[in-house]
């Protein structure tokens, strides 16, 4: 089962998404919460707490410098890229930020 | 539909768009031409719409020139302002493709129409004489042109860079999160304002935008705007987990929270309200001096 869950600001997508990963996680199911925010605090609600949740890399991120670096010879598959930018949560949700900014680029639309 | 100039279609009929002149609240007095450029930023929820549209409403009443803008795709801060639509956006009419060659975005505004052109001809009319802007909102389904909202965000980052700077005074409200403010909507502030309340969420999306300190084009100060303060020792809190300085603190207010809840400005719903007059204390920290104005902001609960 893959659940994206969207909204207007302010509106609690961060604490229901954050709920329901533990509440599958504790009825036994293998879960990974991907934080697709720029703005990413998903881990402050699943309980990583805010310096772990800073700590993350974001995936993508990370993924464009090491293409420009001519580094990636093959696409990593999904299994690597959550055991190198995961972090667990727990009831055993595995955690990952996707599309953090990291890099602004001013004048950019 | 078509925006007229100075279109006024929408103002809450009870409200005369000019200044009322039995107002004697605390910016009665008047600021002369001194300009203020702020954007509002924070994460998501935290009341950046209902601070921005009682703040731009207070300035109006200052005798300001107030051009109240919303960059929100999911706009909201029309509500705030006391107009009944929460939209405006900007004709195809007013746009034209980059030709071959030329610098800058696909889109600008059309030949022979300045942003100050602009604003007079597609800015909504809103209480107290602010003009409202905004660029159009998400639609989807039939006969919708899923390029027209980027043409219009095109030519509203135009209008409201292009300004120039002698007559109106800019209260932007951008949408929540980092995205717009790290990708140069709030370039146009000389004060940006994270609105933050006291939760964890909030404080870190408060900390991730003062970066914008060290951006190339970084606005002059970068001030913290406490809501939602309900424990006394919340604002000092605040100012130490955010690393910057708190310009003012508007309390948790039940009343204030119900007319946003509604829909309605709070300004004119809940005048008296204590929330609504921590705004006229920002507005005229801001407007009287500048860093100066932070040394002392009361604590509303202790």
């Amino acid at each position: 089962m893959r659940v994206a869950v969207t909204g207007k600001g302010g509106s609690g997508k961060t604490t229901t998404s954050a709920i329901v990963a533990r509440v599958f996680g504790r009825h036994g199911l293998a879960v990974v919460a991907l934080d697709c925010d720029t703005n990413p605090n998903l881990g402050i609600s699943l309980g990583v707490g805010s310096v772990e949740t800073e700590r993350l890399l974001a995936m993508r991120e990370t993924l464009d410098d090491e293409s420009d670096d001519g580094g990636g010879d093959h696409a990593p598959g999904w299994d690597d890229l959550l055991d190198r930018f995961g972090s667990d949560a727990p009831d055993g949700v595995r955690l990952a930020v996707v599309s953090r900014i990291e890099n602004p680029e001013p004048g950019c639309l | 539909m078509a925006l007229t100039p100075g279109h006024a279609g929408h103002v809450r009929p009870d409200h005369a768009p000019s200044r009322p002149a039995s107002y004697h609240g605390p910016m009665a007095t008047d600021h002369g031409n001194r300009h203020v450029r702020i954007a509002f930023v924070g994460k998501g929820g935290v009341g950046k719409s209902a601070i921005a549209g009682t703040f731009a409403r207070v300035l109006a009443r200052g005798g300001h020139d107030v051009l109240a803008i919303d960059s929100d795709p999911l706009p909201g801060l029309a509500f705030s302002l006391g107009l009944e639509r929460s939209d405006a956006p900007i004709p195809d009419e007013a746009v034209q493709e980059r030709a071959e060659g030329e610098d800058g975005p696909r889109f600008r505004l059309r030949d022979g129409l300045s942003a100050a052109e602009a604003v007079e001809r597609y800015s909504v009319l809103a209480p107290d004489g602010v003009r409202f802007l905004q660029f159009g909102k998400m639609t989807t389904g039939p006969g919708t042109n899923p390029g027209a909202l980027f043409r219009s965000q095109n030519a509203f980052r135009q209008i409201v860079h292009g300004l120039p700077e002698d007559r109106w005074s800019i209260v932007g409200d951008l949408p929540g999160g980092t995205r717009q403010p790290f990708y140069g909507w709030a370039g146009f502030a000389t004060t940006v304002l994270i609105v933050a309340e006291p939760t964890a969420k909030s404080l870190l999306s408060a900390r991730r935008l003062a970066r914008m300190a060290s951006f190339e084009k970084a606005p002059e100060q970068i001030l913290v705007v406490a809501n939602k303060v309900r424990r006394p020792g919340d604002v000092e809190t605040m100012a130490r987990r955010t690393g910057l300085a708190v310009v003012g603190a508007v309390p948790w207010d039940e009343e204030f929270a119900d007319v946003e809840r509604l829909g309605l400005a709070p300004i004119d719903e809940a005048p008296d309200n204590a929330a609504v007059r921590a705004v006229e204390s920002l507005a005229d920290a801001l407007v009287g001096s500048l860093v100066s104005a932070v040394a002392e902001v009361p604590d509303p609960v202790s």
